[in-house]
């Protein structure tokens, strides 16, 4: 018997039923959503990988601590587990919870950045971005070249580029850049690692200037399981080790608990330095709740403070990642373009490449993500051009070079035939790709456009030329 | 029958652990008297507050075990959403993770520097969130509200006669909209008539004003209008909760109360405009609108648990049960706001420790007092909380009780703890402030006894 690599440390212990459904029945509620994934009802949808945010699978110990919240406003208990579960895996110093991790991002913006200040980056993330421009910074792409095409084997394509974000230091002087923002893996450019060699010099290089560094460490554990398996030195060392190593070259993270710490709700803002801790605290009583719940339920936070254990297993994250590359690879085995190399939380369909026919104006990956439901009843999101929003200066669409269809994956939900159900039907649709029709905008929301936004197929009112 | 006994039986405990008055006083020590800064474990009986701290029912839990937590357009959402329409009767339904969510996302819209909001009286972080924007809060309580021994059945209501001399003195367009807090926390949990929400809202069509209310304790409320104003009490409570948000443009609500949830709350709007604005904020700060930085599984708590606040059986048990404690902080003569509140009982500080002046904050005394006596954890309102801005000036010491928590023991314990605490009432100490934060200074203050 062949031996299945990824096979899955743990057993079901409750499930949740799916809903089938007929093509015209998708047909009817991709149209009543106006083309969009985001406004689909879960009911409709059969494997969704919208996104794998909030809606991973819990494991029994952390139901039990779920039992075990301590509600109280001021001073739970499961605050004091969550704060040592921090502590001793990421090495923070200090601990404020938020509901997630946007609020997070939200509570750092506002501490850290002035208006006409610069955020360097290894690519933008869209909420992210957004806080940074109401804070008045602006943000700067520091990720390196590679990380825009989608075909380069590079192994660490999330690494900063030391030439571009030193010519940013010597453009507008350290003084006006507040922090680099260190996403670990990076989301938009398919879920791809930063190396730990890179994370030392982008260090050294920002300590030199006295610039600091906040890690977005929502998939940190996902980025730190590259690194065991590709970067010299590292092989056979234990997550936690090469965590606690890559946190320390940086200065606090925020984190969206809903992703590597396996948990439905809940994030947190995590500093060394005391003073920002002081304004952090006095400013997420206002947005969130009191700092030791930071508008988060007791048992919720109990429930990342154990999710936080589990994350670190190397043999969670190994059947984790090697789900993602199981699709991956049967997918690309049949030529169908994706973002090289498999990245650690979702497949990336290559728009462009999928869809030569359709010109940029007419949304390839939105259409391509609609079609992808009507066939099979797979929610993906488009990770392109909608998502890019307008440039806020000029009011042009902003054309990213990956105009992208991510399948994410949730963390311990789905089983192997949903994975070869989903591959089956990109492959199907990659055969019959020239009827595949574009989009237009139907009502376009101003700000974080992609949530809310409507489309129209560009002719006729199907997802695909019959 | 005297007794009201509890419309429910007992499903899952929690343990108490029990400590020694040298534990609590090296604890009280450690947190700079500040009973915030303390850990639960310290604590025997925690009335430090009513919000998130309830106990839900086995239907709300097997609703957390049901949470669809999808991203978008979740399941849960929409049994969340048709419930709120159901009991509120407005179409749409933000959801936040909580009250001061959305009160930030509704203040950060209509607030500013310049404008004016008034309201019966803003809770703290209803002023908070005003002033964080700019805007003024103004409290326009009626004066029968400034005497705590007085009767009055609604002691909640707002001044409308202040309310149209604000109006006239600032002028209307200063004011984004009207505020009425139900039941009136800060003010000692006192309701609010129906006939003064009514002519509130004439006040407002009069000025084209919108009127929103804070709602967190809008059932408990609404018992007390069934109970108290003429004409009422042939109605049922869903019928008077439905005429309340009726009158209203719009509500912030805090599901932590009358929700009966451990987290969430609500964003109420009819208008259209504002309504897609504050969608905009919520996608940004909260999560998306159909989850609004919730799990699903809390949603379908909150389906559940504002179905089961509108049980009158409930209602009467939990109005009753928090009497029941002030009945007995009376019999053993401690000055309390009368009549007693909806979910909790405020003892007069300032009556109780005469001895002690108001910048050595007598509240905060007391608060510390029953810690040390009996580990019991109450909250001061008052000048520690408010500054000089305390509402109508009263030095407060609150014993909110968690729903469906503690039993008629745990509440004979208390009162045991406040008339021992009453009986040294001379031996109480003054504080003074060490340490003050910028904003919401209560929460993280520091204090030193003299």
């Amino acid at each position: 018997m062949r031996r299945r690599s990824w096979a899955e440390p743990y057993k079901i212990k409750v499930v949740e039923h799916l809903r089938m459904t007929t093509r015209a029945e998708r047909e009817r509620a991709i149209a009543e959503a106006g083309y969009n994934t985001f406004l689909l009802k879960s009911e409709d949808v059969y494997i969704d990988l919208l996104t794998d945010s909030g809606t991973s699978a819990m494991s029994d110990r952390q139901w039990a601590g779920m039992m075990m919240g301590d509600e109280a406003y001021a001073g739970s208990a499961n605050f004091y587990h969550l704060e040592s579960a921090v502590r001793e895996f990421y090495g923070y110093k200090h601990l404020i919870p938020t509901h997630q991790g946007r609020g997070a991002e939200h509570i750092l913006s506002k501490s850290c950045i002035k208006p006409g200040d610069y955020v360097p980056g290894n690519m933008y993330f869209t909420t992210t971005r957004v806080h940074q421009e109401l804070a008045g910074g602006q943000f700067v792409d520091v990720i390196i070249d590679e990380a825009h095409d989608p075909a380069s084997e590079h192994p660490f394509k999330g690494n900063v580029d030391l030439e571009k974000l030193s010519a940013l230091i010597e453009r507008v002087g350290s003084s006006r850049i507040p922090y680099l923002a260190l996403h670990a893996t990076v989301n938009m450019a398919g879920g791809q690692p930063i190396s730990m060699d890179n994370a030392r010099e982008v260090a050294v290089l920002c300590r030199k200037h006295g610039i600091r560094i906040f890690m977005d460490a929502t998939r940190a554990v996902e980025n730190c399981y590259f690194i065991r398996e590709r970067e010299p030195g590292y092989a056979g060392r234990a997550l936690a080790e090469i965590l606690r190593e890559l946190c320390s070259y940086t200065d606090g993270c925020t984190m969206s608990g809903k992703k590597d710490c396996l948990v439905n709700i809940g994030g947190f803002l995590a500093v060394n330095d005391d003073e920002l801790a002081e304004a952090a605290r006095n400013m997420v009583v206002i947005y969130e709740g009191l700092h030791t719940y930071g508008g988060l339920a007791g048992r919720d936070m109990e429930a990342m403070a154990i999710g936080i254990r589990e994350s670190v297993s190397y043999d969670h994250m190994h059947a984790r990642i090697g789900q993602v590359q199981y699709l991956g690879d049967q997918i690309a085995h049949e030529g169908v373009p994706i973002v090289r190399p498999i990245g650690g939380h979702g497949i990336f369909l290559d728009a462009l490449e999928f869809l030569p026919h359709l010109p940029r104006e007419q949304f390839p990956a939105q259409a391509l993500a609609a079609a992808l439901y009507v066939d099979s009843g797979v929610r993906a999101m488009e990770r392109g051009a909608v998502s890019a929003g307008r440039d806020p200066l000029t009011g042009d669409n902003r054309y990213p070079r990956l105009e992208l269809v991510r399948l994410t994956i949730p963390r311990r939900v789905y089983t192997q035939a949903h994975m070869d159900v989903t591959a089956e039907s990109v492959i199907d649709l990659h055969r019959q790709r020239d009827s595949i029709v574009g989009m237009k905008f139907t009502h376009e929301p101003k700000s974080l456009r992609f949530f809310q936004a409507r489309f129209a197929p560009i002719e006729g009112d199907a997802v695909m030329r019959h | 029958m005297k007794t009201i006994i509890e419309p429910f039986r007992i499903k899952s405990v929690e343990p108490i652990r029990m400590t020694t008055r040298e534990r609590r006083e090296a604890v009280l020590r450690e947190a700079g008297f500040n009973l915030f800064l303390i850990r639960a474990d310290d604590v025997i009986i925690d009335l430090l507050t009513d919000s998130g701290t309830g106990a839900m029912s086995s239907e709300q839990w097997a609703g957390i075990l049901r949470g669809d937590e999808s991203y978008a357009g979740a399941s849960s959402f929409y049994r969340f959403q048709e419930r709120l329409q159901e009991v509120t009767g407005f179409e749409h339904i933000l959801p936040t993770h909580q009250g001061r969510a959305s009160e930030r996302i509704l203040f950060e819209l209509v607030g500013g520097a310049g404008k004016v909001i008034p309201n019966n009286a803003h809770f703290d972080t209803t002023r908070a969130n005003i002033e964080h924007s700019g805007a003024v809060a103004v409290d326009l309580p009626i004066a029968e509200a400034a005497d705590p021994a007085f009767l009055h059945p609604f002691k909640g209501n707002l001044d409308v006669a202040a309310l149209e001399r604000l109006i006239a003195e600032v002028g209307r367009d200063r004011i984004p909209l009207v505020m009425v807090t139900v039941t009136n926390n800060s003010g000692g949990g006192q309701p609010v008539s129906l006939g003064n929400l009514r002519a509130v809202r004439a006040i407002c069509d009069r000025h084209r004003l919108p009127l929103f209310l804070d709602a967190c304790r809008f059932a408990e409320n609404a018992y007390f209008i069934k109970l108290r104003e003429p004409g009422q009490s042939g109605r049922s409570v869903r019928e008077i909760v439905r005429e309340m948000f009726g009158l209203a443009d719009g509500a912030t609500i805090s599901a932590k109360k009358d929700g009966l949830v451990n987290i969430g709350g609500l964003l109420l709007l009819r208008d259209m405009q504002l309504l897609y604005r504050a969608s905009n904020l919520l996608i940004l700060t909260e999560g998306f609108i159909t989850y609004g930085g919730l799990a699903g599984r809390d949603l379908e708590a909150m389906a559940q648990g504002f179905e089961e606040v509108l049980h009158e059986d409930y209602l009467a048990y939990r109005l009753r049960s928090v009497e029941y404690v002030g009945e007995g902080l009376m019999k053993a003569g401690i000055p309390i706001v009368q009549p007693p509140g909806g979910h909790a009982i405020y003892i007069d500080a300032a009556a109780l420790c005469p001895h002690i002046p108001r910048e050595q904050f007598p509240g905060q005394a007391v608060v510390c007092g029953l810690y040390r006596i009996g580990g019991v954890r109450a909250v001061e309102i008052g000048s520690a909380m408010f500054g000089n801005r305390s509402p109508p000036g009263l030095e407060l010491v609150r014993l909110a009780i968690p729903r469906r928590v503690y039993t008629q023991s745990h509440m004979d314990y208390v009162v045991e703890v406040c008339a021992a605490l009453a009986a040294k009432r001379a031996e109480l100490r003054g504080l003074r402030m060490v340490q003050e934060p910028p904003v919401l200074r209560h929460f993280t203050a520091r204090f030193e006894e003299l």
